[in-house]
């Protein structure tokens, strides 16, 4: 996606979401204002969480095919599977389709039945040799690639929150670059009380108070933002070299136009504004950023102190105040391996549909997050572009621009 | 444990893999008739293990058996065993 390199366009998206299964289902959802944020009753210390509503759909997948898919795994099929379909794609090109799919980590569930297995004093003899195959942190990526009969390049960027927005990077330049014609590539995650409470150890996430509605958690660029709630889904995208795409008269749904990643080095669990803005400057050397006033950022902003405050100064310091930010996660929490995709996915939407979503209970912009143009009310605007930001733990940032064609 | 009783456990074992009742002869080959492979077989003796409540882990003999007679054979020797 450098300007002399072949160009990458995006013709079919599938979505399993805390909202919906369709990218039109969850983009009225939104709209709707519909958080999927609830109390885990169940789990051994109860927590704010915003799991799906239902499964999806997998009695059509064979069982030698699920025996070796945990949920994030099932969520990455059948997101592909939705993917495929709404591009039109029932044969994959032979050798020059490349699947890349990553998640934070293989199936949390599985480790954690496992963990129990073995602290129970049962030893490894009573643990199903399928579980490797469900905690491999590749599971989302080759399980993905089974079920749609890929027989070529398979990756698994695994880089925590940024997965899922590496792993369409990934594809995309290597499209761009001539390695292949089609992609099928996105992120995913499923939801596991033990790596919710890990955010909890960490103090980095977010808790209701009496008298609060859970729906009012998290609070992404608010002064009385008070950390994350874990999500879980996965989104997948169908990508492909522009002429391909043209070629075969698919309906091309908006182009990749730059994508970078860089690292900054000040902290392991959150990105520094300035590794941020070089991010930016890396992603202003690859593509032409149009005037900003057509474009929209989707922020990372999961309702962290220092998280937010970064990105804010970041998107401050190098954009200014001219275009709108918002972030998704006030309504479908943190979806981590998955969060790149699925806003990704969200973000086409709203460039298609001429409507910026809100950030989901932004009340009151924090001082430390203000000179950015907050969206805090779904906003009709005519826009050409999007900047789709995403940032991990050990200080990794990932940026995608996509434009309408 | 009646050979009948046992019949019934390693068949429920079974029928997790998702296989229909009707194909659970006695003399269906795991690999052949079944159509499992060396994971699966690995899976159904964990779960035997549980329902049985005996290790297996290292032992020999279920390592030679073949079709669901040979288990149905291998778990009534085991059960008697136990009873001894």
């Amino acid at each position: 996606m450098n300007r002399n390199q072949r160009r990458v366009v995006i013709t079919g998206i599938g979505v399993v979401s805390a909202l919906g299964n369709t990218p039109d289902t969850l983009f009225a959802n939104l709209l709707a204002g519909k958080s999927a944020v609830r109390m885990m009753a169940d789990w051994p210390h109860p927590a704010l969480a915003a799991p799906l509503a239902e499964l999806p759909e997998a009695a059509d997948i064979p069982r030698s095919m699920r025996r070796t898919m945990g949920n994030v795994a099932l969520y990455c099929a059948a997101a592909g599977k939705a993917a495929a379909q709404h591009a039109g794609i029932t044969e994959f090109p032979d050798g020059r389709t490349l699947c890349a799919a990553g998640s934070t980590m293989g199936s949390s569930l599985v480790f954690e039945e496992t963990f129990n297995t073995l602290l129970l004093g049962k030893g490894m003899a009573d643990v199903s040799p399928m579980n490797f195959f469900k905690c491999a942190s590749h599971t989302a990526a080759y399980n993905m690639a089974n079920v749609l009969g890929i027989d070529a390049m398979t990756y698994s960027p695994a880089a925590a929150c940024a997965s899922g927005l590496q792993a369409v990077g990934l594809a995309a330049t290597l499209i761009a670059a001539g390695e292949a014609d089609v992609a099928v590539s996105g992120g995913s995650e499923e939801l596991s009380h033990m790596v919710s409470e890990s955010f909890v150890l960490m103090d980095a996430h977010a808790s209701v108070l009496a008298g609060e509605a859970v729906q009012e958690q998290p609070r992404p660029f608010d002064s009385a933002r008070r950390g994350l709630v874990c999500g879980e889904g996965a989104a997948v995208f169908v990508l492909e070299e522009y002429e391909h795409a043209k070629g075969r008269g698919a309906d091309i749904l908006a182009e990749i136009s730059g994508y970078a990643t860089n690292r900054g080095r000040e902290n392991v669990t959150q990105s520094d504004s300035g590794s941020v803005i070089k991010c930016f400057e890396l992603l202003r050397g690859k593509c032409d950023i149009p005037p900003l006033e057509q474009g929209f950022i989707n922020a990372h902003a999961t309702g962290t102190l220092q998280g937010d405050r970064s990105e804010a100064e970041a998107v401050r310091r190098f954009f200014g105040g001219n275009i709108p930010v918002s972030s998704l996660k006030g309504n479908i929490g943190h979806t981590l391996g998955a969060a790149g995709s699925i806003e990704l996915a969200v973000s086409v939407e709203m460039l298609r549909r001429n409507i910026i979503l809100p950030t989901a209970n932004l009340c009151s912009p924090a001082a430390e997050c203000s000179g950015i143009d907050h969206v805090s009310a779904a906003r009709e605007k005519k826009c050409s572009f999007f900047i789709k930001n995403s940032f991990a733990f050990g200080g990794i940032n990932a940026v995608m621009m996509c434009r309408k064609i | 444990m009646t050979r009948e009783e046992i019949i019934e456990i390693v068949n429920a074992a079974f029928a997790e893999l998702e296989i229909p009742e009707e194909e659970l002869t006695p003399e269906a080959q795991f690999f052949t008739d079944l159509g499992l492979d060396s994971l699966d077989m690995v899976d159904v003796v964990i779960s035997l293990q549980r329902k049985f409540g005996v290790q297996l882990r290292g032992n020999e003999e279920i390592k030679k058996v073949r079709c669901l007679n040979d288990l149905y054979d291998f778990f009534v020797k085991i059960d008697a065993e136990k009873n001894k």
